[in-house]
């Protein structure tokens, strides 16, 4: 059969000479078997493709609706286009300050998260002492269960850490970011373990012989060594704290009025729909969901190669 | 050098192992001790009360049809999201006909990951607020606007979704696979790359078609990381609160209607802990999941596990 | 035994927290558990009888005061208001003011936490629960409030103003734990301006309601809309109907969740009545799964003639409401054979105001409920919020008012002392949340009029005598 005898042609990128034989070939393979399943693969895809973006561009274009468009039917187009429901959605919502909460908390959580989960991560890996075991198993274990069954012991944990200073306590961003720091410790850590230990020992050994400290060799040698493998958690922990909703809501409330409002984007915006629900104010609502959305879709397609690779070294491990 | 390792060990430890001992490991214990404990929530007083916050559970209905839903996500949620995102993984890098440069996906790759994995990006909060204006029960919803428009729908008899029985569930599992699929898709994706292309070149010269080379090459030489990808999916289809508690009725005290029939654990142990006020028996179904779950990642651990293909 | 295997228990905590503590470089856990009762209540609370005649709970002015308002239906303006009239009464006093929709996620924290706010205006879909709060003692007991002189006229003692029936909602077991400041009325609501374009009576009977929606229908408008995501507002109409037919007693029995009363052929004749509007197709497309403000806002746009709601309406919808919409009031219709007058009407105290018990500064909590009642702050809150207070004659002729408000004032002069208040949705969380959803089944004809008094009745069973 033919498929014997261009086989030893067929191993890719080769350059050869052969290609030119090669392609009309393949071509005519898949042609025939393929056509039909193309056109129903390619179908499939674009189907999933709207029904991703339709959503997201109807909410869009509800932000500039008015309220009997918005009552009316989901097809209707807004009558005309003004940005007032922005403004409203962006100063008595709040939202702008809840953007800014959010990066703090991340910033903050994230630099944490991969300093300690990474130096947590290389002592389990590397080296031997009696308990390592347990305490990498321990680390794990908190992995397997979602956080709301923690969640009441844990408010109180927090508002504890509050009567040593007010920094740390409830509505509290350094209180939040070391919570969320705690709760991403399980898969960093395990990540970063498997990855520590598949790096080279010898660079290691080399910095240490020329007296390097042990400290020293980790940030200066190893980390950069560990970098592909940082992106990739990292990525990980920013999607994961990002979506957290119980957490904050938990423990980011305002306590009284003398107490700024430090809510995370996610709870703002479920504030806001409640909000907007007794003021009758959808289309502020939907402005909102603009808002909320916009800025990290960009952040997203700016550095969708770097997202896509970090996860592609993550499941490589 | 020997005599400078274990300050070392201890310095590096000592933070991480104190944050999570005191933030995650403490509160995990100390649940167990307020299920024993008929604690309200509103007040500091307790009293001792034994087992019989779980002797109760036994005989809660809502209790138990909380627990089937959760059942019925961790079975549908990962077979659906790693179905679909396989296949539109398989569509994308290997699916495409053959062009200058061997195997390849389909047109616009590119365009479709990037597009597909949008919703991981939507905090999950958006996506309540979202798809409770997708869903809504008249001409206003996308989706019944969507039907109406189609001639698939009476205007004048509108779905009602989420405040249907029947198809509340579902929409939640839906919302719960759209926002899904795209980071999975990825996932398998770059798997899916770090397989030699050689690999199928040869096994379509050997005649094999897109499916066979599917079943017979892409799964099994992806099956750690389907294995991690049912993992992640099982721990969200533990939880599933966010989107339950916001955009189910009743509205308010955490969702889970209409009559219970979209009532995760997550919903009825938070509307025990705070309306109701029974802490101490919602710890008690705190430590209940807790061994459901511990079980269930045992078992699926167990069963899922296979010989690793080396390439 | 209960007790020495708690004490046991208490030791291991107690060794564990010590653990803890250490860890955690200070802060007790066990003072965690014990919040409420160490450290804030002892030295600022009210003293009983601590006070002057002017000043009967002892209010210092140096005290901050912490006030917490559900800004729902009808903002939160108008607590600003009092505010200012509590800092002009005591000058220097700090007063920390947050409006939420989220009672109970912002405050559940702070009760369970010892640290609760001095006043709170409770209400909205996710209030505390009352009968949960005063179960756990977490709520300051009224009385000293009520038998205290009155601010405009020191004659009077605070009960004497109040209208008949106020204090019922916020009364367990004949103790006051709540001030219901508004007082609502239910019923039925529609836009005057459509009936009389389209020569619509206002029904007066239930079976002139059910005709005149079937004229409605005909004329292309939906007749009926409710709040289906929320169904305590079809409630209204199906306890009110319910009530009216049955009489005074069987209210009664019906509100302390007494089994037997859902066997009355009263409740069997209330419900199958208002099934009817599901029988013959009269809702509004999709309300049965609409929030309170999708479903209103359609109202307002004249998709439906009628829904249910309490008088806090006109003021929710004020922003959407078109200015010649003439919004109107109707007591539900009356069924044939009712043992209450047809003018009969739900009406009672909404807005329930709480003064923590571990408040930091009780007095002003209990001092801020006092000043609430003064005919100036009656005053302002018609005019900020567009309705009527508890306080008898609480508005001057100055105060011009809206017409649904003009609309149930007047219903409510007419139906004189013939009024009920359920207070089952207060102090029965669990009945009133199982009533909830055999409504939503039976709005969404998943169920029929026997099957839904079968629920309920099951749900009255469910609830153990207190």
């Amino acid at each position: 059969m033919s498929t014997k005898v261009d086989k030893t042609s067929t191993i890719p990128a080769q350059g050869s000479p052969t290609a030119p034989v090669r392609r009309p070939l393949k071509e005519e393979r898949f042609a025939d078997r393929g056509g039909v399943i193309n056109v129903f693969s390619h179908g499939f895809l674009a189907v999933w493709a709207i029904m991703i973006i339709l959503p997201l561009v109807w909410v869009v274009l509800g932000s500039f609706k008015d309220n009997a468009e918005i009552g009316g039917s989901a097809w209707s187009w807004p009558s005309h286009w003004s940005f007032s429901a922005f403004g409203r959605a962006w100063s008595k919502g709040g939202i702008g300050g809840y953007f800014t909460n959010t990066l703090i908390v991340l910033a903050g959580s994230l630099t944490l998260t991969m300093l300690l989960g990474a130096m947590a991560a290389y002592v389990l890996a590397r080296y031997e002492f009696r308990g390592n075991r347990i305490i990498f198993y321990m680390f794990v274990a908190g992995a397997m269960f979602p956080v709301y069954l923690a969640l009441v012991p844990l408010f109180f944990m927090v508002k504890n850490l509050g009567s040593i200073s007010p920094l740390l306590g409830l509505n509290s961003y350094l209180g939040l970011i070391l919570v969320y720091v705690a709760y991403s410790l399980p898969f960093t850590v395990f990540f970063l373990h498997s990855f520590f230990r598949t790096l080279p020992t010898a660079v290691h050994e080399a910095a240490m012989m020329d007296g390097c400290s042990h400290a020293r060799a980790f940030f200066q040698v190893m980390l950069p060594m560990a970098k592909s493998g940082l992106i990739s958690v990292g990525i990980f922990n920013v999607l994961g704290q990002w979506n957290q909703y119980l957490l904050p809501v938990t423990l980011m409330q305002q306590q009284g009025g003398s107490d700024p409002d430090r809510s995370m984007l996610a709870q703002g915006l479920v504030n806001l729909a409640s909000t907007s629900g007794y003021a009758s104010d959808f289309p502020g609502l939907f402005a909102g969901m603009t808002i909320a959305m916009l800025p990290v879709l960009v952040v997203y397609l700016s550095f969708q190669k770097q997202v896509q690779s970090g996860l592609t070294s993550a499941t490589l491990k | 050098m020997r005599h400078r390792k274990y300050p070392f060990i201890v310095g590096f430890l000592f933070l991480p192992v104190l944050l999570y001992t005191v933030l995650v490991i403490w509160p995990y214990i100390q649940t167990f001790g307020y299920s024993l404990t008929d604690w309200s929530g509103v007040s500091p007083s307790m009293n001792f009360v034994g087992f019989k916050n779980y002797t109760a559970l036994l005989h809660d209905d809502i209790f138990m049809t909380a627990l089937g839903h959760n059942l019925l996500l961790i079975v549908l949620l990962p077979v659906v999201t790693i179905v679909l995102a396989l296949f539109f993984a398989f569509m994308l890098n290997v699916g495409g006909r053959g062009g200058t440069g061997g195997i390849q996906g389909v047109r616009g790759a590119g365009f479709y990951k990037v597009v597909f994995f949008f919703p991981q990006v939507l905090s999950v909060a958006i996506l309540a607020v979202l798809f409770e204006a997708v869903y809504r029960s008249d001409g206003g919803g996308l989706l019944n606007g969507v039907l109406i428009k189609l001639g698939l729908e009476n205007a004048q008899q509108p779905i009602l979704w989420l405040s249907d029985p029947d198809l509340v569930f579902w929409c939640i599992l839906a919302v719960l696979i759209w926002s899904g699929v795209g980071f999975y898709l990825v996932m398998f994706s770059a798997a899916m790359q770090s397989i030699p292309k050689d690999i199928y070149e040869a096994a379509l010269l050997d005649g094999s078609g897109r499916g066979q080379t599917f079943f017979k090459i892409t799964i099994p030489l992806l099956w750690d990381t389907i294995q991690t990808a049912w993992v992640y999916l099982a721990i969200a289809a533990m939880d599933a609160f966010a989107l339950v508690s916001t955009m189910t009725p009743p509205a308010g005290i955490y969702g889970g209607g209409p009559n219970h029939r979209s009532e995760v654990l997550a919903t009825y142990l938070m509307r025990n802990f705070l309306p109701f006020g029974k802490a101490g028996y919602a710890c008690a179904m705190g430590v209940v999941i807790f061994f459901i779950t511990l079980i269930l990642s045992v078992v699926s651990l167990r069963v899922t596990r296979r010989e690793r293909i080396e390439y | 035994m209960g007790s020495a295997i708690e004490y046991n228990r208490r030791d291991i905590f107690k060794r564990a927290a010590a653990i803890t503590v250490l860890a955690a470089g200070g802060g007790s856990l066990l003072a965690a558990c014990a919040g409420g009762t160490g450290s804030s209540s002892d030295s600022k609370s009210a003293s009983p009888g601590g006070g002057s005649a002017s000043n009967p709970f002892g209010v210092k002015a140096s005290d901050p005061l912490d006030v917490v308002i559900f800004k729902g239906g009808y903002g939160d303006d108008y607590a600003k208001d009092f505010e200012a009239i509590y800092t002009k009464d005591y000058a220097g006093a700090k007063i920390s003011h947050l409006g939420t929709t989220d009672i109970a996620g912002k405050l559940q924290p702070r009760f369970n936490a010892g640290s609760p706010p001095d006043v709170v205006d409770n209400s909205g879909a996710s209030q505390l629960k009352l009968d949960v709060l005063a179960k756990n003692n977490q709520l300051t007991e009224l009385t000293p409030l009520l038998d205290a002189p009155y601010l405009d006229d020191p004659t009077k003692k605070v009960r004497d103003v109040l209208l008949p029936g106020t204090l019922d909602a916020g009364t367990i077991d004949g103790k006051v734990w709540s001030l219901n400041y508004v007082y609502t009325v239910f019923g039925l609501w529609y836009s005057n301006k459509l009936f009389q374009e389209k020569g619509w009576t206002p029904p007066k009977t239930w079976d002139d309601f059910i005709t005149l929606c079937g004229t409605i229908k005909a004329a292309g408008i939906a007749p009926f809309a409710h709040q289906g995501k929320y169904p305590y507002y079809a409630n209204y109409t199906i306890m009110d109907l319910i009530a009216k037919q049955g009489g005074t007693e069987l209210f009664k029995r019906l509100d302390a969740c007494d089994p037997t009363a859902w066997d009355d052929p009263a409740v069997k004749a209330g419900i199958s009545a208002f099934y009817e509007i599901m029988d013959k197709d009269y809702l509004l497309p999709g309300t049965n799964g609409m929030t309170h403000t999708e479903s209103q806002t359609a109202w307002c746009q004249g998709k439906a003639a009628f829904i249910p709601s309490g008088s806090w309406l006109e003021n929710e919808m004020i922003k959407i409401t078109p200015a010649d919409f003439d919004m109107a009031f109707l007591p539900v219709p009356a069924l044939a054979g009712d043992k209450m007058g047809p003018t009969t009407l739900r009406a009672g105290a909404g807005e329930p105001f709480i003064v923590p018990k571990q408040a930091k500064n009780n007095a002003g909590g209990l001092e801020f409920l006092r000043i609430m009642l003064t005919k100036e702050a009656s005053g302002k809150f018609a005019a900020a919020a567009n309705s009527l207070t508890v306080l008898k004659d609480g508005v001057g002729a100055d105060v011009v008012l809206k017409p649904g408000t003009k609309s149930s004032s007047a219903a409510l002069t007419a139906a004189g002392t013939n009024t009920f208040y359920y207070t089952y949705p207060d102090v029965q969380t669990e009945f009133d949340t199982a009533l909830q959803a055999a409504t939503a089944d039976l709005c969404a004809k998943r169920i029929g009029p026997d099957q839904w008094i079968a629920q309920a009745k099951a749900a009255a069973s469910k609830v153990k005598p207190a």
